[in-house]
């Protein structure tokens, strides 16, 4: 058995066809990692009592236990437990009309809220006390401080680390199979079911995915750059 | 209908679960091993800029970082057979658990290969012209002056490609690997209870992380404390 190359191209055709699949799973739990992220991250920087524990524990458990896992226990959770939320909700849905996409989308989420708090606990504490004082002194209160001045200098901060995490999840998203979700992986191995020839399947998506890091890696670099560029202007 | 979720399931699985624990403990410590050794070989392409190598040792640790791990272990599970074939060695037949070990070999060796390369580029230039001054020689010098410093550089960054790699392994079980992850499908095939399955390999997973962590700290106090004695 040898490389078939007409396949291949086959496959890359659905693979692309179906990245909007891949970059929905990866583009949700960004943004909900970001809000999410960033007030786990403000409940651990200012010690908030009891919430603190909780964030904290959180993190380890995402950080500790596979996506994959995560994964199949909220795939087989909703598979339980769906349509009796739905029912105690007074929606007329059951477990058969979500769309798998969607569960993924959730375990991502989990893993997307964990890690990048940690950015932004790292990117939040990177700025130092000084700036709280300096604001206090002007006789801004604790919120003011932490919106108008310490958030400002920790966000572009933690952008390249955010691409990473985008890369991450842009690659995490590959195990939605498990769940039967179509994603750009998925659609080009349901092409290869009917003559096997999965190693052609799997070269089209690995080539998909490739290009899709190798962007998000190229846009990191450029923010590094410019952000480095900017502190250093301002200390010039 | 059943429960939504039962706890008590979870602790009748555990010792199921954990009678495979060996199988992912394999899988961790012959890929970190295989990781570690070709990790170096590249690491040292790199640093001294070997030609072509030194571009192919890139374009091969972009490839390793940039797609998913279970599309490589596909990639390895289909192509190597096939690359096998041209030579004309059969290992279509092989164990599946080889395979999985050099996919993980191969994807670690790729961040172990920065993760030195850090290390040992970290380590200042004076540190080896000072010892060949005193007359070491090449090796001499890499080997007692700057390799114990570059190991402390090392050590944590290590810990956390273990600890990758240990999450990694969960995906085994999708070519058929029976380590914990695959256990719990086998169980849940005969008696349905996968959530409690799959709650009692998180938990193995869970405690593992932390086991892991705790000694890669320790050993970085450790290494600390002899550098400063």
């Amino acid at each position: 058995m040898s490389f078939d190359t007409d396949f291949f191209l086959v496959a890359l055709k659905q693979a692309i066809l179906f990245t909007p699949n891949t970059l929905l799973m990866a583009g949700i739990p960004l943004a909900i990692g970001i809000v999410a992220g960033l007030a786990l991250a403000a409940i651990r920087v200012f010690r908030i009592p009891f919430l603190a524990q909780i964030a904290r524990a959180y993190v380890v458990l995402v950080k500790s236990i596979p996506l994959t896992l995560v994964l199949v226990i909220v795939y087989f959770f909703m598979m339980r437990a769906f349509d009796g939320i739905m029912q105690s909700l007074g929606f007329r849905l059951h477990e058969k009309d979500l769309d798998p996409i969607w569960i993924a989308v959730t375990a991502l989420s989990f893993w997307a809220i964990g890690n990048i708090s940690e950015v932004f606990r790292g990117a939040l504490t990177s700025v130092g006390t000084g700036q709280y004082e300096a604001a206090f002194s002007v006789g801004l209160n604790r919120r003011q401080a932490f919106f108008r001045i310490v958030l400002p200098q920790a966000l572009p901060a933690s952008l390249p680390m955010l691409c990473n995490i985008l890369i991450g999840l842009i690659k995490g998203s590959s195990i939605a199979f498990l769940v039967s979700a179509v994603d750009l992986l998925n659609a080009a191995l349901i092409e290869a079911t009917g003559n096997y020839r999965y190693l052609e399947a799997y070269v089209a998506a690995a080539l998909v995915y490739w290009a899709l890091t190798s962007s998000v890696e190229q846009v990191g670099f450029r923010l590094e750059r410019r952000f480095t560029l900017q502190t250093k202007g301002a200390v010039a | 209908m059943h429960d939504l979720f039962d706890p008590a399931t979870v602790l009748l699985y555990l010792p199921k679960l954990l009678a495979k624990l060996p199988v992912t403990l394999l899988i961790v410590l012959s890929a970190t091993a295989a990781g570690i050794l070709f990790g170096l070989a590249l690491a040292f392409v790199r640093l001294y800029r070997v030609p072509v190598l030194n571009q192919a040792t890139l374009l091969y640790i972009s490839f390793v970082r940039g797609t998913p791990i279970i599309v490589q272990m596909f990639l390895v599970y289909y192509g190597l057979p096939m690359l096998m074939d041209l030579v004309g060695i059969d290992i279509n037949r092989w164990d599946k658990l080889f395979f999985v070990v050099v996919t993980y070999g191969l994807h670690a060796a790729a961040y172990y290969a920065e993760i030195f390369r850090g290390a040992i580029g970290s380590v200042p230039a004076g540190q080896a012209e000072a010892a060949y001054s005193v007359g070491l020689t090449r090796f001499q010098a890499f080997r007692r002056i700057v390799a114990p410093q570059a190991v402390l550089t090392a050590v944590p960054n290590v810990g956390t490609a273990v600890a990758g790699l240990l999450q990694d392994t969960s995906l085994a079980f999708t070519i058929g690997i029976i380590d914990v992850m695959g256990e719990v499908k086998v169980i849940g095939g005969n008696t349905h209870r996968m959530l409690e399955g799959y709650t009692g390999a998180a938990l193995i997973f869970l405690v593992l992380a932390l086991m892991l962590e705790r000694t890669f700290f320790s050993l970085e106090t450790r290494l600390r404390v002899m550098r400063h004695a």
